[in-house]
Parts: C-alpha cells; structure tokens; sequence
C-alpha cells in the first residue's frame, strides 16, 4: 500500500511541524472570553428567552396551539365592557390573568413568535437564568415582562430584501 | 466477584466541624470540580465548546479530566435520557462518591423537551436523579453552562454538609448504600432465549 | 454479570486462551454518544463486534405524524445534530416538491450557503474530536475556534448556535442581515487562513499515520453492501455525491464544469483516507459557500421565502427526496394522505449505515485499533438511533 505523499514529507518531519504550529500559536494572545466578567455580545437574533408583552396580548390561544412543545399557559376570562355615554353596544375583552412559559420544556423554535398575530413575543438573547429549582424555570407573565426590557431591536435587513 | 466496598463519604466529622473550617471545605470543594460528562446528545457538543479554549471552564475550576463517575464531583447530563439510558445514568451516578452535585444541562434533560410526548424518552433526569442546577436552552449556549456552574458553586458556598442538608438536597437519594452488586447490575435485561453469551 | 467467558489460562496446559467478551459502551470517551459495541476478543484480536443501537432512540419518526409541517421542521434537525442544516433542507425540499411550490431563487442560494458553513462545522468537528481519539488533544482546540467564529455568522442569522430552525417550507425564515454577508466572507477567510494550523498538525504527522494507514478498510465492495454513504465511501473509491449526482438547491450550477464544487474521493478505503477526504472536503465547502456569498450578493432584490397558507395540507401521495448530508446520504420518505400532518415519515439517517460496517470490519483487527476505525466512521448516535 504505497502513496505519493509517503515520501513527499521533505525535510521538515510531521511531528516537527505540529511543535511549531503549537509554539507559534502559544505566542498569540488567546482568544477566551472571560464571560462572568465580559458580557457576550450576542445578535439581536439570538434565541435566548421570550419576552412578553402583556398589554399586545389578547389570549387567543395561537401560541399555545402552535407550540410544538405545550410549554405556553395562558388563562383569560372575559369582561364586558359596558356602552360610553354616546351610546353603542356593550363589547366584551378578553382579559389576560396568566400567561407562563415553561422554560425547562421549551424548544426555542420561535413558532410562537412567529405566529403572535398581535406582536406580543419577542426573542430576547438573555440567557443568564440557571435554576436550582425545577419549578422557577415556570416564567409567569411579570417575569415574562420583565424580559421586555432586553429584548434588541431587530436588525436591519440585506439591502436585497424585499 | 464482585466485591463491596463503601461509597466514600463526608463523614460526621464533617458535619461537626466549626464554621471557619466549613467555609475552607466549601471552598475548596467549589472551585475543584471535577466533572463528568454525561454526555448524550446535541448538547454534549456545546459542552465540549463550553470546555475549549473560547469558553474555557477551567477558569471557574470544573476540570473536565475525570477519568470517569469514580474520580468525579460534578456530572452533567446533557442531553436526551432515553429509557433504555435511564439505568446507565443512574448506576454511573451511583458510583460517584460525595459529596456529588448534578447540572442538568438543556431541555431534554430538564424535561424531555422537544421529545416530550416521545414513548422511549425520560421525561427529565431529575426523576431519576436528583439535580442541583438545570441550564434552560435546546442547547444552551456555552455561556448559560458556565452561568449554571457559578450557580451551583454559590449553592456550594452556602451548604452545610449534614444530614438534615443533605436529606433536604438528595431527597430520597441520601444515605442510599451502593452495593457493588446494585451499581454493576446489568443494564438491561438479557432476553430469555437471547443470545448465547447472554446465557446466565 | 451475566457473561462468564473470560477462563484464565494458568495452569490450563496450553497457550489457548478463551474469547474475552467486552463491552464498550453505552457511555464511553470513544463512542462520543452513547454507542454501545460487543467485541468478542481473543487475546487482543477482535473476533467479532456486534454494534448495539437503540441507547439515543427519541422516536422522532412517531413524533413526526403527530406535528404539522412547520412543527417537524424544527424537530427534524435534531437526530444528527451536527448537521442541523441540512436535515431541515431534506424536509423543506420534500413538502415543497409535493406541494409544486417554487423557493425563490435568493432563498435557494441562501440555503445553499448556510448548508455548506454547516457542513464545514460538522466536518471541523471530527476533525478534531478523531484525533481526540487517537491520542492527540491539541487538533481540537484548533478546530473549535474555526467552529466558534463560523458559529457566530450562523447565531447572526438564524439566532441558533447548532439548531438553527431556520427553513420554512416556502423558503427561510427571515431575510438577510445587514452585512452579514461582508462577515460570512470574513469568517470564511478566517477558516481558510487558519486551517492551515490545524493541517499541519495532522496531515503529514507520522504518530496518524501510523495509526490510521492500512488500518479499517473498507472495499467498494463492502461500501455498496452495507449502503455505506459520503465521505466515508468517497474514501473507498466509490464516487457518489447527491450535489453532483442528483443536484438540489443550486448545486446543479456550482458542480457544473467550472462551479466552485468539486467530489474529493480517495481510493485506498482506510482511515487516513477518510480522514483525508474530511479535510479536503472542507476546502471545497468553503470553496462553495464563497461562490454562494458572491452569487447571493450579485443577485437583485427578491423574497427570502414564499407566503403560505394558514394551514399547510400536502397533497396524497409520496415522495422520497435525498440530500448529501455532511456524513453521507440523508433521505425523508414522505407518506401524506391531505392532512396537515404526514401520515408516515421515514427517516433514512446516514450513521445507520455507516455503523453497521462495523461489524463487517472489525473482526480481524487489533483492539488498539478498534478505536481508530470507530472514530473514523465519523456517526452522529442521534443519527444512527433517530
């Protein structure tokens, strides 16, 4: 079983030019990220958590039944709101009493996102929320909320987008 | 023959000891954890990128060169637990010595995740297990590992190593004697007209 | 224990000694997975080796008939996580061939330059974690920080680090970033200066080639038994490739005489060789998502997907489309009867394959090799037990 690039090794032994590639590389400046004390800067794309946006939801469940997973909460009850003094008909709302994620479940597909006809999900790329307790990984609506403030805007597309 | 030996233990000196020497204990055990990695699937990649030179946990102290569950303080179960994985995990958890501490790493583990309603897969490692940190993401990224392992050091910092603590941490998991003969059971059974070098 | 075989032969009379059977696996360094082998060793000869599967069976397949269209698509890219990309192309094309849909031309390319950056990464990925295997831990390292700057341009697109979830069926998810096609352009010549580094650490390096020259052949023959795919065959010779053979995407016009792409075959069918297919194959996928990046650039304005219906319902009938995924032939068998969730979906996974020539080329060798053939079969175990 004889190759050509059996002998082709020249002078230079394989084993040798390994050491050098290790000790030019131990002369440049190493490329690690002291996270806990460096931030990573992370796309604004990034699918880290889902920020809600309570007063945008209307509960109507598109989520919920999207999600692969069934990781989405949502209970509502309805509250009817009655006639101004000018007069009209009484319109009935839907009123939001608990939206939760569960984040231990939770894909991070994005469908929920995606189908929100109203815009009340968004991706936020904050990841920092290890627990040591299965059941706060729940997010519930306030906490959910809470995330809104992360969330990026979202970045300018290719000039080849339509 | 096998022989059985008893698990390495925190013993009750340990639990009597005075504060100041608690706090050497702690802190030696949070910042040399040698860790285990379990690991089964997609998030296994991302552990080993969390342990390469961009990340790089040994900063934090989790030293990724135990030679296996005998040698090792932390494991960490990234990935999907099937069922017919269920026994591994649990024998090579057992055979870790205390004090042990276990990160769930990523959603399968956490609670199946994506494979949720799957018919072969663990709804969790934590019901068979217990965990002290669970990482969310499908994978998470490398930093939300080392986030889980800053956590679990603060839970190692605060942690009395006594009875009551430990009972309140493993649950029914404390003072569970391995016998050899529990950690080196078979992983699974052995049909009944299986094959020839099955035979009993 | 169960298994009783191993007999001391002290005092037996004679050198004979009886077969050891050993288990390696299901959680073992080498099986990276949870791959289990039997090995039936005489002295240190492998006798036979039986390849147990079943340890990461998820039942995606089951899964599959109870998700819609768009819940599979982010589900499929999990069995062989390396290859993320490319599962879902398999299955965005499938739906999309039996829906008679047309992918705009921006989306084609698109697609085209994010399945060979994943294949880059997947193939980054063995090449360091082989040599892992074999005893040297310097090479991966190299190969982690090509894998973390290709990573990033991939996050910036799609937001995902291994699973993008990107395709839709129509197309991709969301459009082009400002720029990013400056920075894949970037990341790629970064690869292309850097892989160097991580070349001279294997090719040429006499400890590899001692352990991998000669060592786990593999024949055409055996390669066509077995149904064994990708770089793998290519290193026995056997010159199949899905991009050139039966093209998809835009890979018709990238593999036509004088695209970027190029088939790497080797024909001596041992480790080395598939190894060396490895790294020349990444030459060639940066090769190719650098035409793509110039092409998509080039290209006037358009969509990045195709508005769909509320509810996607693929019409009866079936289809079977295969993809050259980066470790080898990747198929959906596609069985829908109108619902709006397949009525089977079967999946026909490379590693599968590519594993079950263990048992074919194991018996024979050394144990000390037994290690360098596995790792050489570069399988995903997600892809194996789906």
């Amino acid at each position: 079983m004889s190759r050509p690039d059996q002998h082709k090794h020249g002078l230079v032994p394989g084993l040798v030019k390994g050491m050098a590639t290790t000790a030019r590389t131990m002369t440049s400046h190493a490329h690690t990220q002291e996270y806990p004390d460096v931030k990573p800067e992370l796309p604004p794309r990034s699918r880290g958590v889902i920020a809600l946006l309570a007063e945008n939801c209307t509960s109507c469940m598109l989520c919920a039944r999207e999600c692969p997973d069934w990781c989405i909460y949502i209970d509502s009850h309805k509250e009817t709101i009655p006639a101004g003094p000018e007069g009209g008909r009484d319109r009935q709302q839907n009123v939001l009493d608990r939206f939760a994620i569960d984040f231990s479940l939770c894909m991070y597909c994005g469908i929920c996102i995606e189908v929100c006809p109203f815009d009340a999900l968004f991706w936020s790329p904050e990841f920092e929320y290890a627990e040591t307790d299965i059941r706060d990984m729940l997010h519930e609506k306030d906490r959910l909320g809470e995330w809104m403030a992360t969330v990026p805007p979202p970045p300018a597309t290719d000039p080849g987008a339509q | 023959m096998t022989t059985s030996l008893p698990m390495p233990k925190v013993g009750p000196m340990q639990a009597a000891a005075p504060k100041p020497m608690r706090l050497v204990l702690n802190w030696g055990r949070r910042y040399s954890l040698w860790v285990f990695n379990f690991g089964l699937a997609c998030c296994a990649i991302e552990f080993i990128a969390t342990s390469m030179a961009r990340h790089d946990f040994i900063r934090l102290g989790v030293i990724p060169f135990a030679p296996g569950p005998r040698q090792a303080d932390l494991m960490v179960v990234s990935g999907t637990v099937t069922d017919k994985m269920a026994p591994a995990v649990r024998r090579l958890y057992d055979q870790m010595p205390e004090p042990k501490y276990v990160i769930s790493f990523g959603a399968c583990s956490n609670s199946g995740g994506p494979y949720w309603d799957s018919y072969c897969v663990t709804k969790g490692v934590d019901q068979i297990i217990p965990v002290d940190v669970y990482v969310p993401g499908c994978p998470p990224r490398p930093e939300a590992l080392l986030q889980g392992i800053l956590k679990l050091q603060e839970k190692i910092a605060a942690e009395q190593v006594r009875g009551a603590s430990l009972r309140e941490r493993l649950g029914s998991a404390v003072g569970r004697s391995s016998v050899a003969a529990q950690v080196s059971r078979p992983l699974v059974q052995p049909p009944s007209d299986g094959l020839q070098d099955n035979a009993e | 224990m169960a298994r009783r075989e191993l007999t001391v032969g002290v005092g037996a009379g004679d050198l004979a000694t009886a077969d050891m059977v050993l288990n390696i696996g299901p959680q073992h360094p080498a099986t990276h997975g949870v791959l289990r082998l039997r090995v039936t060793l005489d002295g240190e000869r492998i006798m036979a080796a039986d390849p147990i599967v079943g340890y990461m069976h998820r039942g995606a397949e089951k899964l599959f008939e109870v998700r819609d269209y768009r819940q599979i698509l982010v589900l499929a890219n999990r069995h062989d996580w390396l290859s993320a990309f490319s599962n879902e192309i398999g299955l965005a094309l499938a739906v999309e061939r039996m829906l008679g849909m047309d992918v705009p031309e921006r989306a084609t390319w698109a697609r085209t330059l994010l399945t060979e950056l994943n294949r880059v990464l997947n193939h980054l990925m063995f090449l360091g974690s082989y040599p892992l295997e074999l005893g040297a831990i310097t090479p991966i390292f190299y190969a982690f920080r090509e894998r973390e700057e290709l990573q990033a341009v991939m996050e910036e697109i799609s937001g995902g680090r291994m699973h993008y979830m990107f395709n839709r069926v129509g197309g991709l998810r969301e459009d082009i970033p400002a720029g990013w096609l400056v920075r894949v352009t970037a990341a790629i010549d970064a690869v292309r200066r850097r892989m160097p580094d991580l070349e001279s650490l294997l090719v040429g390096n006499e400890i590899v080639h001692a352990r991998t020259r000669g060592v786990g052949v593999l024949t055409p023959e055996v390669i066509h038994a077995y149904g064994v795919s990708g770089p793998i065959a290519r290193a026995s010779g056997v010159d199949v490739d899905l991009r050139r053979d039966q093209p998809y995407l835009a890979y018709a016009e990238l593999f036509a005489p004088g695209g970027a792409g190029r088939v790497v075959t080797r024909t001596e069918g041992d480790c080395l060789a598939r190894l060396e297919v490895l790294l020349e194959q990444v030459q060639v996928s940066l090769d190719l998502a650098q035409a793509c990046v110039e092409r998509l650039s080039a290209m006037p304005g358009g969509p990045i997907n195709v508005k769909l219906p509320k509810v996607v319902k693929v019409p009866e009938g079936d289809d079977y489309v295969a993809t050259e995924n980066p470790l080898g032939l990747n198929g959906y068998y596609l069985v829908s009867r109108g619902e709006k969730t397949p009525w089977r979906l079967k999946l026909r996974s490379a590693s599968f394959n590519n594993v079950a020539v263990l048992a074919e080329v194991l018996p024979g060798t050394l144990l000390a090799d037994m290690v360098a053939i596995l790792g050489s079969m570069f399988f995903v175990v997600g892809d194996i037990d789906k």
